[in-house]
């Protein structure tokens, strides 16, 4: 039997499990329940499904106009770039404004891991023998949309220049932007970036959904962002309706000639999942994402035709992060415990119903190409009770002790998630885990501001595409964006070689040795995770999800290239 | 009767300076605040760039001072804005209010008209079939929590019909049809949820006015059943009920989050809620001020109905 044989066969075996809870209406039992009578499927680490997980550009000729339609889980909070970085914004904000650079578009994507750069406002850049400086040539002719106080302008260097400025100095997005010793805007189209420290991949964080280019005209009229959003993108935002909806008119006048296809992009505010689901079952919505296997087998049941793609999930958003600089989670030998200690592939039997991954935190096209295998996360990665017990044994906590942690539910599978680690640490190490749910706000207090002993359910952000942010921002000491409070001197040292490492296969080497130390030092404890699916009416073309780019969020961009076949 | 108004309107200072104490009391306890919230999940903030936008929105000041500022918001009706998105809070109310106001009036509607009938047939037909049914459509409003409703109608609906109420939130006067539509479900959610209690009072204080002597000579004078319950009992059983359905609307006025959630309507659930969860003190501190105002107006106007319905009532 393969693995894909073991695969479809867990999941099969869960459905049935499902199905008859649902039945039973015994779904709030929960956990326990589904505990009970598991069978130990192998330690796959991604056990694919039987959807594919690249859906090919399609290759007849596009049609010109229709609506898309999308019930939306977010709102954006504000429409100032400089003031979040959430993916309700992104949704919208991606569309309207472009950046220096982009990644590939679902039309132009290999498969969903292609990470070729691609031009955006920019049509070339280059880089300094040192990496400390980086030359962008902008494209001619990009004018900003056709409506006051901007009326059609033409988009110059010197915009992008007041742009990069204004971000570092508020706001989200400033350590990166920080980074940059001074501008040059030797002509009109052309803008020279002189770095503090030398980093071969700066362009890929100009890449990033978030840093998007905004007009210095509404910023200083109005002193802020948060009321009106014009720039250079593909679509124009008309409406905007907090709550309600956001209406996106095509914008005659993009400079990508032919794009968009869609005259009107409608995403309305739909904060229950059961709605967006019942909106997608009656045609109201194009397009939906749904976490669980189960959820897609019923949702076809109705929809058969619906186009279906497994989100192969590129990394685990969500971990333990432990107070590692205070006793005893400073005990390398503790963390290694705790970790073997945990029954990970349980909670991928169970709660994700056999598809999910084990947890990684760095993207793993940048340290290997194939999905990681169990055994590729290394010994910690496994669950081996009897190792855990001995290491702790070993570093003085035979008996066992007792700390907390504390979370909020980022989605519904995620308290259960949390008892199985606690009851796991219970049974295996005695370690007593009291557990306090936070709302969102709190949490957030909490975790960001790092004022907090013990553990938490720790997370890292969403949007970050590029290799620099998910390695050096996220993992350097003396990095904000390090919200796993990472301190190791390997790290530090591999993540500061590796922006100054041009060659690819030097850099992916890197990354492997900096994961395999983040691993071998359980410096960011994973757990497993499933990003989905992703799923559309029969009827949209050019739809293929890319990895870490999700349509409906810091992804939205490639809808300037999706068309409606109808 | 004007003096016992202008009392009651008096008495009406102190409850909304108490509640206005509370609220804001309560939203400085709870832990984080809107710029925590706006700022989630960004993850490279400095203390320094937190403590100059905090400043810029006035959060540093001392607790007395932000206190007064805001009364002195509510006293002048310039609620200011929210610090989360900031929207006039104003624009935010004129908003979500009409949804809200729209969706209540739906709902009581919905609900006493289920709930009257019932509540009549219920007491006439004593523990007879009918009451049974009454009694069961009653207890089902009490027992299906609005999300568990909700979520059932509307994923069978498009199942079974392949419709939902349309997404989004058309006004009335937009389209009177679309709009009809949008409010028919959660305010048959809602209507059912509070029809139970407005039956079960209607059903025990006919009951009880039935027994009474008055309508014993109605019955002893050959007078017609539908004239004696309807012209002579009901208008007396109905004083208890108006007092619940009195209650019942201030409750939907911020009580409606979760079918507004369900049926994605943009009301004042909705906007209290997510401003609660997102700290925006001011937006929260209005809401709540507001639905005090109109919960201590209502009981007011419940008060007075008294004296209408029945005119042994007076007020001195």
């Amino acid at each position: 039997m393969s693995a894909n044989d073991h695969a479809q066969g867990a999941a099969r075996q869960s459905m049935k499990r499902r199905d008859f809870l649902q039945r039973a209406g015994w779904g709030s039992v929960g956990v326990t329940g589904l505990i009970i009578g598991v069978s130990r499927a192998p330690a796959l680490a991604h056990p694919p499904s039987q959807y594919p997980s690249w859906i090919p550009p399609s290759d007849k000729p596009p049609k010109r106009g229709g609506i898309l339609t999308r019930a939306s889980a977010w709102d954006p909070p504000v429409l100032d770039p400089r003031l979040t970085n959430s993916v309700g914004l992104s949704q919208i904000a991606t569309l309207v404004y472009n950046r220096l650079l982009r990644y590939p578009f679902s039309d132009e994507a290999k498969n969903d891991t292609d990470l070729t750069l691609k031009g955006d406002l920019a049509e070339s850049w280059e880089g300094s023998a040192d990496f400390k400086t980086w030359t962008f040539k902008l494209r001619q002719g990009v004018k900003w949309h056709n409506v006051p106080p901007l009326k059609g302008r033409e988009l110059v260097a010197d915009d992008i220049k007041y742009c990069y400025e204004a971000y570092a100095q508020e706001g989200v997005q400033t350590f990166t932007f920080q980074e940059i010793d001074g501008m040059e805007t030797p002509d009109k189209y052309t803008i020279r970036i002189h770095l503090k420290t030398p980093n071969t991949m700066f362009p890929q964080n100009v890449a990033e959904a978030v840093t998007t280019i905004f007009p210095r005209e509404v910023l200083e009229e109005d002193g802020d962002l948060k009321s009106r959003m014009i720039g250079t993108g593909p679509f124009i935002l008309k409406e905007h309706e907090r709550k309600v909806k956001v209406v996106l008119t095509r914008n005659p006048d993009y400079f990508d000639k032919g794009y968009p296809y869609i005259d009107q992009y409608r995403i309305l505010s739909t904060p229950d999942a059961a709605t967006r689901l019942a909106a997608f079952r009656t045609g109201q919505s194009d397009h939906l994402v749904l976490q669980s296997l189960a959820d897609v087998e019923t949702l076809r049941k109705t929809n058969p035709k619906a186009v279906i793609q497994e989100a192969v999930t590129g990394l685990a958003p969500f971990g333990l992060n432990l107070r590692a600089d205070k006793p005893p989670f400073n005990d390398v030998r503790v963390r290694r415990a705790m970790s073997m200690a945990i029954d990970r592939q349980k909670q991928v039997n169970t709660l994700f119903e056999g598809h999910a991954m084990l947890g990684w935190g760095v993207p793993y096209f940048y340290w290997q190409d194939e999905l990681p295998s169990a055994s590729d996360l290394g010994p910690y990665w496994q669950y081996r009770p009897a190792e855990a017990k001995k290491l702790m044994a070993e570093a003085g906590y035979a008996k066992g002790f007792e700390t907390t942690l504390f979370y909020y539910e980022y989605f519904p599978q995620m308290t259960s998630q949390i008892q199985l680690v606690q009851q796991d640490l219970k049974r295996n190490l005695n370690i007593e885990l009291k557990i306090t749910k936070n709302d969102y706000t709190t949490y957030f207090g909490r975790y960001a501001e790092g004022k907090w002993d013990g553990t938490a359910w720790g997370f890292q952000t969403g949007y970050a595409v590029s290799r620099d942010e998910r390695t050096y921002h996220y993992m350097h000491s003396k990095s904000p964006k390090n919200y796993f409070r990472v301190n190791d001197p390997v790290i530090d040292e591999l993540a500061t070689k590796l922006r100054q490492t041009p060659d690819h296969a030097e850099q992916q080497a890197l990354t492997k040795k900096l994961v395999e130390r983040e691993h071998d030092q359980v410096l960011r404890m994973w757990m497993p995770y499933d990003a989905g699916f992703f799923i559309w009416q029969p009827h949209a073309r050019n739809i293929g999800q890319l990895a870490l780019r999700s349509h409906g969020g810091y992804g939205a961009s490639t809808l300037a290239r999706l068309w409606l076949d109808k | 009767m004007t003096i016992y108004v202008v009392r009651r309107l008096l008495l009406a200072i102190p409850v909304l300076l108490l509640a206005s104490l509370v609220v804001f009391g309560l939203m400085r306890i709870m832990p984080g605040d809107a710029l925590t919230a706006l700022m989630a999940e960004s993850g490279n903030v400095s203390p320094r760039e937190l403590q100059k936008l905090r400043k810029d929105l006035r959060l540093d000041l001392p607790y007395h001072e932000q206190y007064l500022h805001w009364v002195w918001q509510m006293v002048t009706f310039n609620p200011g804005r929210s610090v989360f998105t900031g929207d006039a809070i104003a624009t935010s109310l004129k908003k979500s209010i009409p949804v809200t106001v729209e969706l209540a009036a739906m709902a009581i509607v919905f609900g006493v008209a289920l709930a009257i009938p019932l509540g009549v047939l219920s007491a006439t037909r004593q523990d007879k079939l009918s009451d049974y049914i009454g009694r069961l459509i009653a207890i089902s409003g009490l027992s299906f929590p609005d999300f568990w409703l909700g979520t059932l109608i509307i994923t069978f609906a498009a199942i079974w019909f392949s419709w939902i109420p349309p997404l989004g939130y058309t006004s009335l006067w937009e389209s009177p049809w679309r709009n009809l539509q949008q409010f028919l479900l959660p305010a048959a959610v809602l209507g059912l949820r509070l029809s139970a209690a407005t039956m079960r009072m209607t059903r025990s204080t006919l009951l009880e006015v039935l027994r009474e002597d008055y309508v014993r000579t109605a019955w002893a004078k050959g007078l017609s059943e539908r004239l004696i319950i309807y012209k002579h009992a009901l208008k007396n059983a109905l004083i208890p009920v108006v007092t619940i359905v009195g209650g019942q609307l201030g409750t939907l006025l911020a009580g409606t989050v979760i079918v507004e959630t369900i049926f994605a309507l943009p009301g004042m659930g909705r906007l209290t809620v997510e401003a609660i969860l997102f700290r925006d003190y001011p937006v929260v501190q209005t809401n709540v001020m507001l639905v005090a105002a109109t919960l201590v107006t209502l009981n007011l106007l419940v008060d007075l109905t008294y004296a209408w319905l029945d005119p042994r009532i007076r007020y001195q």
